[in-house]
């Protein structure tokens, strides 16, 4: 049975049909799996194909990128309130556009995988100043601040990254947090994110959400 | 419509032309125009073409004086005394110099109504929609209410990036640029009033001199880098929902570089940094707020802009659609100019594509994008998703398999379905600000990049327009410049202007959330879900 509710399920998420992907959940419910199976054994793993496919798949489209991240998000978000007990989360991130920046859909791929990953995201929005994502990192005790920005000035600018790398040096904050940046300008120059102080950058939403897994890892290694 | 064959050193072309019109006036919304100096009176004589046979109205009396009887023996002609009867073969082997101003098509134009200013000197206005992509411009004579004529040209800004971001990037980064950007915008409004001045009346520099107002229109962005004022505040977002002043700093160094020395340069301050007076001079052309509670509009383009009226107050905002509706971005996408595909349909298991013009297919522009998106996905060719049920590979989907230019990729379907989608969800956030719902909807004007030619069926199919009677739903071409030119005869300056803004209310969709939820459930190519 659960063969057939993961393929019907991956249909309707390459379908990018959300009505399809939740009538699929609802009736995977209604059998008797519990939320935690849904999660863990048909959302996650659809989640990962989807990443380790993106690079494979020269069809698939940005619009695609955007309706199946939502469709993990959202699935999610509903079975997690249906789980018996709290589940374990791999991580916690803060996510946010750069100061001057108000472009906010870059991150909302890279936030949709990461919530369906079991990664607890906190979302600053737009316009965020440097000092708040230190802040926030602090406050959520995350392992990895994201930092996107869609325009040059925002990218490279001094109020961006740059700052909030400077923050985490002045305050000796290097060890606890992983900063990593993603969007268009360092989708053009591929050392940007050095230049500006990253640890890591991805070209896509999906990839990604890939990259700060690996980097929640390494910071609860150390 | 008959059909004009023209040879020349470009090769053949075939046009659509209305009975009775000119063949000048024919070429002129064309690349091919013909040699002219007066306003297509038959008096200057440098509109020479060759009449290779077809039926065209015999000679005029203007022929007569200006061509030999050698010449009238050969088949020489004026093309702007030459009509069209039917169809007719030409040769134009003098065309006039290339170039990248073009008539807009009559079809476009509107005549403002009301009373006409009474001048005694300088009659003559310039009215200008200075668009990202596209500027457009028409010179009137202000005291007979006659437009002279019109041109549209690209914005030669255009080379330092397609979108306004990328442009007040530029602009900020480097100040030497921000003068250079300035400099092309107005170089560029100059050289469309000369094309017109030399080709329409045959003076230009004594007529410039009797220019006695140019009115400027434009998006927030576009009028900032025109007058080097407040492009760096407009990168920064605290400024998006602040009133920007836009106007010329130095107007005296305009009129002198501009040779109109008597032209006072009005220019409407927009509602605020992301909302240009170019769409309150679409509400002027479209009368919004006198029409019932529950009246939209929408200023299709790169950065698409919008207003609902609610009886009360007009809800205003932008998104960055992107220039996909403009044909930027597309693989073979083009502006809707002549030789774009502007429609296409089903025939059998292919397609028919009307182009603009009915010359053979150069490309595709908004509305030729929107239908083969809706006929192939009503043909199954395409899925909801945006991907095509069989790949086409990298080099896409031919709609005409002999014609190489007519072909659709799947970015270009990505390209699209997102700004359908930042459209569509900007509409809808925006009913939700002023608590109405899609179907209270009792007007919704579209302007902007589609033109008349939008197929309304094929964009409610594809989510672009919701699904409402489609009596309500008006096509306007090119109203901006009508709102624009409405103001220059009625000659109140701003008055006009800021009686609209002050109803205005601004929502900056970045802020509100909701909005990016909104805009992934428009990815889809389905109908809007108007009942939820």
């Amino acid at each position: 049975m659960l063969d057939q509710i993961v393929k019907a399920y991956n249909e309707a998420v390459f379908e990018t049909d959300k009505e399809a992907a939740f009538d699929v959940v609802n009736a995977a419910l209604a059998d008797g799996m519990t939320a935690e199976e849904i999660v863990f054994k048909v959302v996650i793993p659809a989640v990962e194909e989807m990443m380790s496919n993106i690079t494979k798949d020269p069809d698939a489209n940005l619009a695609q990128h955007f309706m199946t991240a939502q469709i993990a998000a959202e699935v999610t978000e509903k079975m997690l309130v249906k789980f018996e007990y709290p589940p374990e989360i791999i991580g916690r991130v803060v996510i946010g556009t750069a100061h001057g920046d108000l472009h906010s859909l870059g991150k909302r791929i890279v936030m949709g995988c990461l919530k369906a990953l079991m990664v607890e995201v906190t979302d600053l929005g737009v316009n965020v100043p440097a000092e708040k994502f230190v802040e926030a990192a602090l406050a959520q005790d995350a392992q990895v601040i994201a930092v996107s920005a869609m325009m040059v000035h925002t990218a490279t600018g001094d109020n961006g990254a740059r700052k909030v790398r400077q923050i985490l040096q002045e305050r000796g904050l290097e060890s606890r947090f992983r900063l990593v940046v993603g969007g268009a300008p360092y989708r053009f120059d591929n050392e940007l994110y050095k230049t500006v102080g990253a640890d890591g950058w991805a070209p896509d939403g999906v990839n990604a959400g890939r990259m700060i897994v690996n980097m929640i890892k390494e910071v609860k290694a150390s | 419509m008959p059909t004009l064959l023209i040879h020349s050193a470009a090769g053949e072309q075939r046009l659509a032309v209305a009975v009775g019109q000119s063949v000048r006036d024919a070429l002129d919304i064309t690349e091919l125009r013909v040699r002219a100096a007066c306003g297509g009176t038959g008096t200057c004589g440098a509109c020479l073409v060759k009449l290779i046979g077809g039926a065209v109205s015999t000679p005029t009396v203007a022929e007569y004086m200006k061509l030999t009887p050698d010449e009238r023996a050969a088949g020489t002609r004026l093309a702007c005394q030459m009509r069209l009867k039917g169809d007719a073969e030409i040769l134009l082997d003098q065309p006039a110099p290339p170039s990248h101003w073009k008539s807009l098509p009559v079809e476009n134009l509107t005549t403002p109504s009301g009373s006409l200013p009474d001048l005694q000197e300088h009659i003559y206005g310039v009215a200008v929609d200075l668009g990202t992509t596209h500027i457009r411009v028409a010179l009137w004579d202000r005291k007979h209410g006659k437009r002279i004529a019109t041109r549209r040209g690209p914005n030669p800004q255009g080379a330092y990036g397609a979108d306004v971001l990328n442009r007040l990037d530029a602009a900020r980064a480097h100040p030497d640029r921000a003068a250079v950007l300035a400099k092309l915008a107005r170089t560029a409004i100059i050289q469309a009033v000369r094309d017109i001045l030399a080709r329409d009346v045959g003076e230009v520099t004594p007529m410039l001199a009797e220019i006695g107002q140019v009115l400027i229109v434009g998006n927030t962005a576009m009028l900032a880098l025109l007058t080097e004022h407040g492009g760096a505040a407009l990168v920064d977002p605290a400024y998006w929902q602040q009133t920007i002043d836009c106007r010329p700093a130095d107007a005296a160094a305009w009129q002198s570089q501009w040779f109109m020395p008597n032209a006072a340069i009005v220019m409407p301050t927009p509602v605020a940094g992301f909302i240009g007076s170019d769409l309150i001079a679409d509400l002027i052309a479209t009368r919004l707020t006198a029409g019932p509670a529950g009246s939209m509009l929408i200023d299709v383009g790169t950065n698409t802009e919008i207003a609902l009226w609610d009886g009360q107050h007009l809800h205003v905002t932008s998104v960055p659609g992107g220039p996909a509706f403009e044909g930027v971005g597309i693989r073979h996408g083009m502006p809707a100019e002549p030789g774009a595909i502007c429609r296409v349909r089903a025939a059998d298991d292919g397609f028919t594509c009307e182009t603009i013009g009915g010359s053979a297919a150069r490309g595709i522009c908004g509305s030729g994008l929107a239908d083969a998106i809706a006929v192939l996905l009503a043909q199954g060719k395409l899925k909801p998703s945006g991907r095509f049920a069989v790949s086409p590979g990298p080099e896409g989907f031919a709609l005409d398999p002999t014609n190489p230019k007519s072909t659709i990729t799947g970015i270009d379907v990505d390209a699209f379905q997102r700004a359908k989608a930042a459209t569509a969800a900007a509409m809808a956030q925006l009913l939700l600000q002023a608590n109405l719902h899609w179907n209270d909807l009792q007007r919704l004007c579209v302007c902007g990049a589609f033109g008349h030619t939008l197929d309304i069926a094929h964009a409610q199919a594809v989510g672009l327009l919701p699904p409402l009677d489609p009596a309500r739903i008006e096509l306007f071409a090119d109203a901006s410049l009508a709102g624009c030119e409405e103001s220059l005869l009625a000659m109140q300056g701003n008055a006009q202007f800021s009686a609209l803004t002050a109803k205005t209310k601004t929502v900056n969709l970045s802020l509100v959330s909701g909005y990016e939820d909104r805009y992934i459930d428009h990815l889809r190519l389905r109908p809007i879900q108007i009942n939820i």
